[in-house]
């Protein structure tokens, strides 16, 4: 067996290696101190490197495992997504999951990981499967890994919901093999393009409804949340930034791919979903007293925004394409998928930041207060209790809102201006009036952290969680300022899933 | 000249910025060198400004984000240097006037320095994606100034300053992705540069009269709401009210400056090519602005109120200006621009002297205080009398430009209804400082004494400026006047003028 034909793939082995490794130290040894959590870091830094050395691949892909793994820009792409998000989140931990059951922690955490890349390569309805449920099932242990209470019932809606997500998409893939006998996203696309019949629409209702629940679409949108509040906050992070974003990894593949194969008018189904959630999110957000239930609406509010990207995709390959304004330098369909790439890498660290600062704060308070430690007040005058922490939590969230110069303006801005290339005015303007909607929840966080009187003495603030929130923030400036190379990437990655 | 004046100019107080909010109780010394640097060099480049030439001058310009055409180019020419200069001068007299500031002096005096950026970034970007940037980051700073340091009802004026103009902006983001997607460089790529897009919206076969006046509305809106023009003032007198001082006179002075220069630099060259029913709705809001602002002044307790109502007054006469299209009123509107600029300063630090000496802004409440106040009087007199628009001083010249200007083309009833407004400003003037001031002093106030000489000394220099530039306008308007006629022809890229 050659060795080097599975370079691209070495960073999913080592990070499994790792995983089984850091779980038979922890049956070895009675307390494995912070081993676990170091060997994570290192594992997730040689594995961002090696995804990092091919992370630029044109086309053709390099396809492994009789076709059903395919390592292309997309696929990297999102790999250094998940790998990032995993890795702020293992920095976050280093401190907090020490000694006994760090392993497991570890470990999931690891585990998850690895599913997600799975998925973001997959070109095969079954590997495509094995990569959620491997990263499902790792996050369902981890949403009640501190055993509260709270804990235990995010978990259960989590793995109820989620569970009865999986039995819908399965049971649409088996309804796709059924009537083209075939596992191959690119087969199924030719073969259903060729019979299209009701059953193909059935099945395809299937699949999107159940990867509408890891996007956490409305109507989908019910358990994130309850699980986002009630996990451990460093859990909440990993589920909003890195699963999900598997979600959409999976859902680009399948959908777009689909979508273009079959040319169907579905943009409008699309654009209403996508405007009902980005909608529905930012006014649910606004009544919120609890910093982790307005992140979470938040979150389901640029799943609405990420949803444009379907939107411009199916305008563009519909059978009544919208009247696009003049051709130019890029194609809108190629434009949106890129906004909707960099939308995600920018949530994806602002998230990640954002959770991991709502830890630091509720892990800040949960001593002295028996109370609800996520709640708004206890960020009361943050900016003078804990400046770091409240700076970097200013800059996610004017980074949320779209302010520039931030990640989350420049995924903003190209995946706007896509809608507004593809004639989508309208949607558009929604998402641009739905964009300033979120600043009063938002400005209101940041209110509470700076313009109000502090609700308690100065907290020294845990180094871990600081290093990961001063990386994120850097990454998320340094997105918005240097955006050249991220749009250059995304526009890249977007072409895997566009005809030639 | 060094090369590159301009980032220099908008570096130097960004880390002055960084520099003084880790500076502690120094902070104000680093805020003023931070602010003095640029004031030289601005001073040097008036010395060395060429006031006979069209073209752009101290243009940089450097790639940016090549993959989507965005350049780093800077440059100022007769609409942008007044207002440069403007900037400068105001920074510093601002950062000397709140010498004695002990609330947070570090976060406020990097504020008020992240707000010279803002502006400065403004008025001197030629790419509307660098534009927008500097566009969306003023509104940071005076987020906080009014937030942290405001009045009783900070919280609610803070965030609806930030939202009411962010949703203008972002309406003139769009209309930005509008002028982008639709105009093509020969070459077949995209451009965000300013004056090749205005070029472009000059030529109907580019863009038709219907498109045009869409992307036209869209631009306007979001500077009438920065102005602020009836009917979209009403934020300001909130923001005003509850700003503290320093806030206040950066907001008055500058950031309602933004409105005017983008009206100058956008909404000019484009005004023949869309509707002419454009004209006229302009038209009608100047004259509504003056005319409405100065009653709403007139009716005022308060005497910071009464002045925030005066700037909605006198910007009108901007828009007017601007509206005539004949060289004198526009000329007129720009000096109209640096005149209110420097006196809204003192009107300002007239209100906050009183508030903090007296205790109180309540006209009616005062009485008498020039008996104590024998030099505060005689420069906040010297004050209002420029604003009202006494000859001899800035005011004067620029409102009988713009006036005489715009006789040749507006109707003469209408000229007949702002010269009846002037009456009315001179009657609020003069009986607010009448009340304030003069008469028998009361009881109460027996033991007040002059301000600092720190704040008397920003104030005595803009009445010097004021009187300079009534007596010599033609050490300002002369690089207007140039401007005006040029705004008056067809738009010039930069490299048809030869300047990159």
């Amino acid at each position: 067996m050659d060795f080097y034909h599975y370079a691209p793939l070495w960073g999913e082995a080592l990070l499994t290696a790792l995983a089984v490794l850091i779980l038979l130290l922890g049956a070895m040894t009675k307390n494995g101190g912070k081993l676990p959590g170091y060997l994570s870091l290192v594992g997730l830094v040689a594995a961002l490197g090696l995804v990092s050395s091919n992370l630029m691949i044109s086309r053709p892909a390099t396809l492994f495992f009789f076709d059903t793994i395919s390592v292309d820009a997309l696929s990297q792409f999102f790999k250094a997504v998940f790998l990032i998000v995993s890795l702020l989140v293992v920095i976050a931990s280093l401190s907090r999951y020490t000694g006994k059951g760090a392993d497991e922690y570890f470990a999931l955490l690891l585990l998850a990981t690895v599913g997600m890349m799975i998925v973001s390569s997959s070109i095969d309805l079954v590997t495509l499967f094995v990569g959620f449920e491997l990263a499902s099932l790792s996050t369902y242990a981890m949403a009640a890994f501190d055993k509260s209470k709270k804990n235990l019932e995010a978990a259960m809606k989590y793995f109820i919901y989620g569970s009865v997500s999986s039995a819908f998409m399965l049971f649409g893939f088996s309804l796709l093999y059924g009537m083209t006998g075939s596992t191959k996203l690119a087969d199924v696309a030719a073969i259903a393009l060729a019979d299209f019949g009701p059953a193909t629409l059935v099945a395809l209702l299937f699949v999107i409804a159940g990867f509408a629940f890891k996007m956490a679409l409305v109507p989908f949108h019910m358990w994130a949340p309850d699980t986002y509040e009630g996990s451990p906050a460093l859990v909440s992070a990993l589920l909003a930034a890195g699963s999900k974003k598997m979600g959409f990894a999976a859902a680009f593949r399948v959908l777009l791919i689909a979508m273009v194969a079959m040319r169907m008018e579905w943009y409008l189904a699309f654009a209403i979903l996508a405007a009902v959630t980005m909608t529905l999110g930012n006014l649910a957000a606004c009544w919120q007293d609890n910093v982790r239930r307005i992140l979470a609406y938040s979150s389901i509010a640029q799943a609405g925004y990420i949803a444009i990207a379907f939107v411009v995709v199916g305008a563009a390959y519909g059978d009544a394409p919208v009247n696009v304004l003049n051709l130019g330098m890029f194609p809108a369909d190629q434009l949106g998928i890129a906004g909707a790439l960099l939308l995600i890498l920018g949530h994806a660290l602002m998230k990640t930041g954002a959770f991991i600062g709502s830890a630091q704060v509720a892990s800040l308070v949960s001593k002295s207060d028996a109370e609800d430690p996520d709640d708004i007040s206890n960020y009361a005058g943050l900016g003078r209790r804990a400046p770091v922490t409240a700076f970097c939590m200013l800059v996610f969230m004017f980074a949320l809102a779209g302010i520039p110069p931030t990640a989350g303006y420049i995924g903003k801005f190209v995946l706007f201006s896509s809608a507004i290339y593809s004639g989508l005015v309208w949607l558009a303007v929604l998402a641009i009036l739905n964009s300033a909607l979120s600043l009063v929840y938002y400005l209101r966080i940041i209110s509470y952290m700076y313009l109000k009187e502090p609700a308690g003495p100065k907290i020294a603030e845990s180094k871990g969680y600081m290093a990961a929130l001063v990386l994120t923030m850097l990454a998320v400036f340094y997105i918005g300022v240097f955006p050249d190379q991220f749009i250059n990437w995304a526009l890249q990655a977007a072409t895997v899933l566009l005809p030639q | 000249m060094i090369s590159n004046a301009l980032s220099l100019m908008i570096l130097i107080p960004l880390l002055g910025a960084i520099v003084s909010f880790f500076a502690g109780t120094r902070a104000k010394f680093v805020a003023l060198i931070a602010s003095l640097a640029p004031l030289v060099l601005s001073l040097q480049m008036y010395m060395e400004f060429d006031k006979s030439s069209t073209m752009m001058q101290f243009v940089e310009s450097y790639d940016w984000v090549p993959s989507i055409g965005v350049k780093y180019t800077l440059g100022v020419d007769g609409i942008g240097f007044p207002l440069v200069l403007l900037s400068t001068i105001v920074s510093v007299l601002v950062i000397i006037y709140s010498w004695g500031e002990t609330k947070k002096p570090n976060q406020y005096f990097a504020l008020l320095l992240l707000n010279e950026v803002g502006v400065l970034g403004v008025f001197t970007a030629l790419d509307f994606f660098l534009f927008y940037i500097f566009w969306e980051i003023v509104l940071i700073p005076m987020f906080f100034l009014i937030g942290s340091w405001g009045g009783p009802r900070k919280d609610y004026a803070a965030i609806k300053f930030f939202i009411y103009t962010h949703v203008a902006s972002l309406v003139m983001l769009l209309a930005i992705f509008a002028l982008y997607f639709t105009y093509q460089l020969p070459d077949g790529s995209r451009t965000f540069d300013m004056l090749t897009l205005l070029k472009a919206t000059q030529n109907p076969e580019i863009f038709p009269p219907a498109l045009l006046n869409i992307i036209f509305a869209g631009l306007l809106l979001g500077f009438l709401v920065k102005m602020p023009a009836f009917p979209f003032h009403t934020w300001l007198p909130d923001a005003h009210v509850e700003a503290p001082t320093a806030g206040s006179v950066v907001l008055a002075a500058l950031l309602l400056k933004m409105g005017g220069y983008g009206l100058f630099r956008i909404i000019v060259p484009m005004l023949d090519y869309v509707d002419k029913a454009f004209i006229t709705i302009i038209a009608v809001i100047a004259v509504l602005s003056i005319v409405y602002g100065a009653f709403l002044a007139l009716a005022q307790k308060d005497i910071k109120k009464l002045v925030a109502y005066s700037s909605v007054s006198h910007m009108g006469f901007v828009t007017l200006g601007a509206v005539a299209l004949v060289p004198l009123s526009i000329q007129g509107a720009m000096f109209q621009q640096f005149s209110h600029g420097i006196i809204t300063c003192v009107l300002f630090m007239s209100a906050g002297t009183i508030q903090h000496v007296v205790g109180t802004r309540i006209i009616a409440d005062l009485g008498g205080l020039a008996d104590r106040m024998p030099k505060f009087a005689v420069i906040m007199m010297a004050g209002f009398m420029a604003s009202l628009g006494l000859p001899g001083m800035s005011g004067f010249v620029a409102e009988f430009m713009t006036l005489t200007g715009a006789y040749a083309t507006l109707p003469t009833y209408v000229m007949i209804v702002v010269f009846l407004s002037i009456v009315i400003t001179a009657g609020y003037h003069l009986w607010a400082i009448q009340k304030a001031m003069f008469g028998p002093i009361l009881r109460k106030y027996m033991d007040v004494h002059d301000p600092h000489a720190y704040e008397l000394f920003s104030m005595s220099m803009i009445i010097l400026l004021t009187l300079l530039f009534g007596l010599q306008p033609g050490l300002m308007t002369d690089i207007m006047g140039t401007a005006a006629n040029q705004l008056l022809q067809p738009v010039l890229t930069l490299s048809e003028m030869g300047v990159i």
